[in-house]
């Protein structure tokens, strides 16, 4: 454009009035895109998101269970899933994990494994132009890990060490303990990288036998994102999986967890620490449960967001923490809620009753119509940031089919953001939040928190930790 | 583009992001890309000033000043910038290095303009309160104790900034020193505003769902009138050179010792700095690079290996980042480490080696332009620091120009014993 014709429409403008913010455009549209899904002779559930632009092929092979079977898989075997999900790249019964290595590297390509409580997932990218390569490595591990005693030995060894790194953190140690007393007798209150006790316990049996349980076609999701076609995608399946049979398998067994009867306070120390590391909930809900959008709506409120209520309470108007955030972290049996934030030894309880007054707020108050209307817009004109690059579209396919959610879910996503009502607000807080449960998990300067911490629980320090 | 470029950009087949330039008349230099498909835009203003521009006594001011940078402007009430924002659905965030400080938003394309109003309304003119002032000093103090105080190892960056740069004005952490800081006044503040956050001392960059010609009209009516300030010279950065190697021992709050080795090296965009980040491909790229493969996985001697590139404007840092088994050696560690590069220097890289991490280039920049957000970001770095967008698309063959003998020349320069700093951090 010629600088000439700026001037003119700056001068015809004349002076900008900055006070009152302007006026915006219409909203576009936005669909969630459609994308190709199938499912083969022996069972395997196959999407293709296929996007041209950039010369990229990622395949993502997503198992329907992960560490929440370690529980079942006998005593002191928590780590397991995780462990055999990161030992399949490392041999199968004809490369060993340097060639692996070594032909993945040199192709540009890439190659994760790894898996959460309700999930395995084995990943692959690469350009297009080496992706037959990389996906007969990729097939060589799924379908032939060889599972070698000294691969597991060392792995086991990197753990132990792993977790001496990790209880530094104080974020770690209050997440950890967190997990164990919400989720009481529940498989969600194992760690998924497992302990020492259970890391030293874990055999080559175990992992083959984790293996079979999981590693069948029809407990199998898997997702061809990029520069590729459903009919290329199929094929490939074809040739590299159509022969592998479905192993018998039985349905998971489900434990529930339970609330905490009263309030409760676990103190776990950590040596030198300037700050308390803070993880403050209960049990929540469970990721297909009919209320989680609502839930979603209510918690971006109260602190899911940075200009939620507990984040402008603790950073904003006090200046006590460098943030402070609140989340419903929804699993496939259940979930749970949590407040967590860092602040200084000394303020501590000054924070925990903050964030219990702004609790109690949402649960006994309505939300204001501007407030609601906020949450609202900002969950919908973000909504588009989360479909930005084909990996993005695939994840959401991919939740779709491992939770059992509608089709059309993500289409009436936004729909359903902008009926909730102040009256639903409330009652989704007064429903899925109870101050009267809460578990404070607290790690930081045991030895000066004890006392005081008994204003908001029976108290208890953790000794007994790895 | 010359035919020969356009050749190589064939053979690797990377979609060009397209994009337009234009400096207002106030001196501000805008880039506008019309990229993706969702109805999203990005900004990025960067400005050309962080912690390097401050003074030895007034050491985090930058950073500060980028936090409060949300709290009110002439126009926009303290505690509004981010309401207004995300009431249009809208996020933001912003960071501060040593050499220049970024402000991003990512908003609904319908709402580009109240982001561009809220942006310019910042710059236009100081709105800060003593309350804003010292709230955000607690924030910042609470930032540092997460990330330094009671994070593991997390003194290593002012450590080493003060042990690689010490004299000079890279010689401190880009949070600064927390006395400097509780000691800062809102008029020092405004001051470094207002000599520092001028048009001509800004880059701002608009990618996403846009039209150029609106685009540039809108970044004309918000912020062509912002006055063009007081034009500065910038302090000249001088440094010396590490002529013995220095070593020291920390005693931390942590399980696993660790060792640190850092290495300067020639500023981001020199030959030698591109050879730098071939080379260190081949060391720490993957796992049968050559740290993790022999240090990691056939000795077992360390829990996590890798090193990195860290290009600045003036100087950049190589650093490798060893944490050790229990019970294992450091000696051990450092002289495996040694070895390698030794063997490295030394000539001895195959030509798959060389062929891998040219692949890898390959990979890396066939894939990572996707996000609206570090696109616009990138655009704001490659304005700012090289006056050059065109790398956007052309940058993989800064890399892909390279020899092995680029490679082996460059290690043998920068990778010298006397010439670095070595770090241990010992369980206290």
């Amino acid at each position: 454009m010629a600088i000439s014709e700026l001037k003119n429409s700056n001068s015809k403008s004349g002076i900008l009035d900055r006070s009152k913010p302007p006026r915006s455009g219409k909203p576009k549209d936005i669909n969630f895109p459609k994308f190709f899904e199938t499912k083969t002779a022996n069972g395997i559930t196959v999407l293709v998101i296929q996007d041209k632009r950039l010369p990229i092929v990622t395949s993502r092979f997503v198992f329907k269970s992960g560490s929440y079977l370690d529980h079942f898989m006998g005593k002191n075997k928590s780590g397991l899933g995780s462990m055999t999900s990161e030992i399949l790249t490392k041999g199968t019964e004809s490369r060993n994990a340097s060639e692996i290595a070594e032909e993945i590297d040199f192709l540009g390509a890439g190659l994760t494994s790894g898996c959460n409580y309700d999930a395995t997932f084995v990943s692959s990218y690469s350009l297009k132009k080496y992706f037959d390569e990389v996906f007969d490595i990729l097939t060589d591990v799924i379908l032939n890990p060889s599972f070698e005693e000294e691969e597991l030995i060392r792995i086991a060894d990197q753990r132990l060490n792993s977790l001496l790194s990790m209880i530094d953190d104080g974020d770690y140690l209050a997440d950890r303990i967190f997990n164990r007393y919400v989720y009481s007798k529940s498989p969600y209150s194992n760690p998924l990288e497992g302990e020492s006790k259970s890391i030293k316990n874990i055999v080559t049996k175990d992992l083959r036998k984790f293996y079979k349980k999981v590693f069948s076609p029809e407990n199998l999701i898997v997702a061809f994102v990029g520069d590729i076609s459903p009919e290329e995608a199929l094929l490939k399946l074809e040739n590299n999986f159509s022969g592998w049979k479905n192993s018998f398998s039985h349905s998971e067994e489900i434990i529930f967890p339970e609330f905490s009867k009263t309030p409760r306070v676990y103190l776990t120390d950590k040596k030198g620490a300037v700050q308390s590391s803070l993880k403050i909930g209960h049990l929540g809900i469970e990721r297909s449960n009919p209320d989680f959008i609502k839930v979603s709506v209510m918690n971006t409120m109260l602190g899911g967001y940075f200009t939620s209520r507990i984040n402008k309470n603790l950073r904003e108007v006090n200046g006590y923490t460098y943030g402070a955030r609140s989340v419903f972290n929804c699993y496939r049996y259940s979930g749970d809620f949590s407040v967590t934030t860092e602040v200084k030894t000394d303020i501590t309880s000054e924070t925990n009753r903050e964030i219990l007054k702004e609790i109690n707020e949402m649960k006994n108050k309505h939300v204001g119509r501007e407030e609601l209307q906020n949450v609202k817009n900002y969950i919908s004109g973000n909504f588009p940031m989360q479909l930005e690059t084909p990996n993005d579209i695939a994840s959401k396919a991919i939740s779709l089919k491992l939770h059992g959610l509608e089709d059309d879910y993500y289409n009436t996503y936004i729909r359903k953001v902008n009926e909730i009502t102040k009256e639903d607000v409330k009652e989704i807080a007064e429903k899925y939040l109870h101050t009267d449960r809460l578990i404070f998990s607290i790690s930081g300067k045991s030895e000066d928190l004890k006392n005081e911490m008994q204003q908001f629980g029976e108290v208890e320090v953790t000794e007994d930790l790895f | 583009m010359s035919t020969i470029q356009l050749a190589k950009k064939i053979k690797y087949n990377i979609p060009s992001v397209d994009f337009k330039e234009h400096t207002l008349d106030n001196g501000l230099r805008v880039v506008m890309s019309k990229f993706g498909n969702i109805p999203v835009v990005a900004l990025n203003t960067t400005f050309h000033t962080g912690s390097k521009d401050e003074e030895n006594d007034k050491t985090g001011m930058a950073h500060l000043l980028e936090h409060l940078m949300f709290e009110g402007s002439p126009n926009v009430p303290r505690g509004q910038f981010d309401d207004i924002l995300t009431r249009n659905g809208g996020e933001s965030n912003a960071y501060t290095t040593r050499d220049s400080t970024s402000y991003f938003i990512s908003v609904p394309s319908n709402h580009i303009e109240t982001a561009m109003w809220l942006d310019s309304d910042r710059i236009c003119g100081f709105g800060i309160t003593e309350e804003s002032l010292e709230i955000q000093k607690d924030v910042v103090l609470e930032e540092k104790l997460f990330y330094v105080d009671n994070s593991p190892y997390g003194s290593l960056e002012e450590v080493s900034s003060k042990k690689l740069f010490g004299g000079s004005s890279y010689g401190w952490s880009v949070i600064g020193n927390m006395e400097d800081l509780r000691r800062l006044k809102i008029n020092d503040l405004k001051h470094f505003f207002e000599k520092h956050y001028t048009p001509s001392n800004a880059v701002i960059s608009v990618v996403g769902d846009i039209d150029y010609d609106k685009t540039l009209r809108l970044l004309d009516k918000y912020y062509g009138n912002i006055g063009s300030g007081t034009e500065f010279t910038k302090s000249n950065f001088a440094h010396s050179e590490i002529r013995n190697e220095i070593r020291e021992n920390i005693y931390d709050n942590v399980h696993l010792e660790g060792k640190f080795i850092f290495y300067k090296l020639p500023e981001d965009g020199t030959k030698d700095y591109y050879a730098m980040n071939i080379l260190n491909s081949i060391l720490s790229d993957g796992e049968s690079s050559r740290f993790f493969n022999e240090i990691e996985y056939k000795s077992g001697l360390v829990n996590e290996i890798d090193s990195s590139i860290f290009g600045m404007e003036c100087l950049s840092i190589f650093n490798i980042t060893a944490i050790a088994m229990k019970g294992k050696s450091m000696d051990e560690i450092e002289s495996k480490i040694d070895e390698i590069i030794e063997d490295v220097k030394s000539g001895n890289i195959s030509d798959r080696e060389f062929s891998k991490a040219r692949n890898r280039f390959e990979t890396y920049f066939s894939s990572k332009r996707q996000s609206v957000i570090s696109i616009a970001d990138k655009f704001s770095y490659l304005k700012m620091f090289y006056n050059d967008c065109s790398k956007i698309n052309f940058e993989i063959l800064d890399y892909m120009s390279l020899t092995k003998s680029d490679l082996i020349e460059t290690a043998n320069k920068y990778l010298n014993k006397n010439q670095r700093l070595v770090l241990n951090y010992l369980p206290k």
